[in-house]
């Protein structure tokens, strides 16, 4: 396992294994480095790829082809392999990865743990003795998240190796042979029966009470197309607030909060919204980024909502003061969220709508969101978050509704502490 | 299919004749009906009636030309003004036409085979070019996505469409996010081996009894218009200066006919 915060080279360190660093990144590269008897810096990556295989963070951005046999079968065919072994081979893989049942199926059609596992099967079918997996559940909900490592636990019983890197560590950590920690660049080894987490961050007392209905949705029908992905739903929150959506993932979490932020249009009943800033987080942050400098990023949002507060406050608060000057798309996965959440949140937005807000983040980028969120909770912003994390929602949540199947069911309020 | 659709575009793009193009057009949307359904094709469909429109529209307001007036505008309103003719409106929508066939001609590429399908035809010195394509296709409704994405978010950092400069703010994270989707696809290729040497393909598309007929029939319409072109049986059509009927001779039209050869094929087979 390789572990440690964002920014501290852990994804650098796995793509050495497999010569992506230096021969598809370029960068400066000393010292050696060997993965089953092959110098990483003398071999190409395309040749190292007979021994070693890798499962990347983001499911949607691995596959070539729309069909699972054919994605699989993808490396075998660039291995030269006779046509007459690849069905078996194909079939092979699919077992190894938990996902027979998935031969014949189409890819977008899968969900994000479903084509993870394709994607360990694409590796596994050219029989490497390592397979690499950076974050391979960040993007997952618990199920999903669960499915892809009930598969790397059985490939591995099975006698591959395999190294991976997560935030999410408790599940694997009792299972791992060896541990590195990695910070600022620096390796530690480390016992994983003696490694223990970071306690979760506590819930933070709020100042304030929860005060009027910030937002609502009445009997609100929403979807694309044929498909409803909302039916009939009643919610409302309030100034002050912080209600928590759980569920699977494209089970409509993201859908209810476009219908808040205004984004998207109900098929049926009606939103309401008081006036004021929305700060809203899209799934994919990163895709907002476009200033040459963190700082600017946050500098862009404070002058176009009219506010007077400095950027060096919110980039304090997320930790981002060391990266400010930095280009945002030069950062590391969980940095570059913190760099949205800074680019989205100053100033003091009247709604707050998070999706995912702690993909990629260790436990002390946690922790300082934590403390963030109820910064602008106790200022009277109404915060909606999407979130798969079970940490976040104990220490934020004031409510947790849970959405899926076209519905929002709520969980009791829970008791207001002052 | 690449050679039927090779010889629709030929006979729409060779001929000036709107009755040959109509029976292409025809021939396509019946193909596309037969293998795809209307349902699945009216996306397609919607787009190519409003190129289309837009084409007649264009000849009819700009081209003051003919002898059939319907109606006009003064000459001194800019481009505008003049005689509106009929001989303008029916040169438009054989403009019109000759786009819709063409597009429907090449639907099938999208609409009835799968990218790995046109990419396994290939021969096998472009296998790697294939497998590149085929990923790069996979990004295709990405970036559509993320433009809206991007375009939502950007409006709640207040964001608004103020003139051409103001669309860089939409434009640069769409494009950056773009090419970074890429760059991380281009790099689960390489960890997979891609570009290690030859490549073979787990399918190698053999070609079928139902393939060679859909190939003899385009051949033959193909090579029938073509001596029709040489021969002058394949006539002509000029809207100007006075609307004339098209004229239809028999053999030009047998080769449209023989476009409607996936029809039978595609309902025989089912």
């Amino acid at each position: 396992m390789v572990a440690g915060p964002s920014g501290g080279g852990k994804s650098t360190l796995l793509r050495v294994f497999n010569g992506l660093v230096p021969h598809f990144h370029g960068g400066r590269i000393s010292g050696n480095a060997t993965v089953g008897g092959l110098d990483i810096i003398a071999t190409p990556t395309r040749d190292l790829a007979r021994h070693v295989g890798f499962v990347f963070q983001d499911p949607e951005l691995q596959t070539v082809y729309n069909m699972v046999d054919r994605e699989i079968a993808f490396g075998l065919e660039n291995l030269a392999l006779p046509q007459r072994e690849m069905a078996s081979r194909i079939e092979e893989a699919l077992h190894a990865a938990e996902a027979l049942h998935l031969l014949g199926r189409t890819v977008r059609t899968l969900s994000g743990g479903e084509r993870q596992r394709v994607a360990l099967a694409s590796a596994l079918a050219m029989r490497p003795r390592l397979v690499l997996l950076d974050e391979p559940t960040s993007l997952l909900d618990p199920e999903g998240a669960g499915s892809v490592l009930s598969a790397l636990m059985g490939m591995v019983e099975r006698g591959t190796h395999a190294v991976v890197s997560e935030h999410r560590l408790e599940p694997i950590l009792p299972r791992a042979q060896a541990m590195l920690h990695l910070e600022g660049g620096v390796v530690v080894e480390v016992d994983p029966k003696t490694w223990s987490a970071q306690p979760p961050a506590p819930p933070i007392a709020r100042q304030s009470a929860i005060g009027a209905e910030a937002w609502s949705l009445a009997k609100v029908c929403a979807g694309f197309g044929s498909h409803v992905v909302l039916d009939g739903v009643d919610l409302a929150g309030a100034a002050g607030e912080v209600v928590a959506l759980s569920g699977p993932n494209g089970g409509g979490k993201t859908t209810l909060l476009r219908l808040i932020a205004g984004t998207l249009a109900p098929l049926s009943g009606a939103v309401g919204r008081r006036p004021g800033r929305i700060a809203y987080l899209p799934q994919n942050p990163a895709a907002l980024l476009h200033r040459p400098t963190v700082r600017s990023e946050v500098t862009f949002t404070i002058v176009r909502a009219g506010e007077r507060e400095s950027p060096e406050a919110i980039l304090e608060a997320l930790g981002l003061m060391s990266v400010a000057d930095r280009y945002p798309r030069d950062l590391s996965s969980g940095e570059r969220q913190r760099a949205a959440l800074a680019a989205v949140l100053p100033g003091a937005p009247s709604v707050v709508l998070l999706d995912e807000p702690t993909r990629g983040m260790d436990s002390g980028a946690r922790a300082r969101l934590v403390s963030l969120v109820a910064g602008l909770r106790d200022r009277g912003a109404a915060v909606v978050l999407a979130t798969h994390d079970a940490e976040l929602r104990s220490a934020l949540a004031d409510r947790t509704v849970n959405v899926g199947g076209g519905r929002a069911l709520e969980q009791p309020r829970e008791a207001v502490l002052l | 299919m690449a050679a039927w659709s090779a010889t629709c575009i030929f006979i729409v793009l060779s001929t000036t004749n709107p009755a040959y193009k109509a029976a292409v057009l025809v021939a396509a949307v019946a193909a596309l009906a037969t293998g795809v359904g209307l349902r699945r094709m009216r996306g397609v469909l919607t787009g190519v009636v409003l190129i289309a429109a837009f084409a007649v529209l264009l000849n009819f307001v700009s081209a003051h030309l003919g002898a059939t007036v319907l109606f006009s505008l003064p000459d001194q309103i800019p481009a505008l003004g003049g005689p509106y003719t009929l001989e303008a409106l029916a040169f438009g929508a054989t403009g019109g036409l000759t786009i819709a066939a063409a597009i429907l001609a090449a639907a099938p590429f999208s609409l009835l085979l799968a990218s790995h399908e046109v990419m396994d035809a290939l021969p096998a010195s472009l296998s790697r070019t294939g497998a590149a394509i085929a990923a790069s296709l996979n990004l295709v409704p990405a970036v559509a996505a993320s433009f809206v994405q991007v375009t939502e978010a950007q409006r709640l950092r207040g964001w608004r469409p103020r003139g051409p400069k103001s669309w860089s703010e939409i434009v640069v994270p769409v494009v950056l996010t773009s090419v970074e989707g890429s760059i991380q696809l281009a790099e689960s290729m390489e960890a997979r081996g891609y570009g290690s040497g030859p490549r073979t393909s787990v399918k190698p598309r053999r070609i079928q009894l139902d393939d060679w007929l859909l190939i003899g029939a385009s051949g033959a319409a193909f090579a029938i218009f073509l001596i029709s072109q040489a021969t002058g049986w394949a006539a002509p059509w000029y809207a100007y200066p006075s609307l004339t009927p098209p004229a239809i001779d028999a053999t030009p039209l047998v080769a449209c006919l023989l476009l409607f050869a996936p029809v039978l094929i595609w309902r025989s087979r089912s």
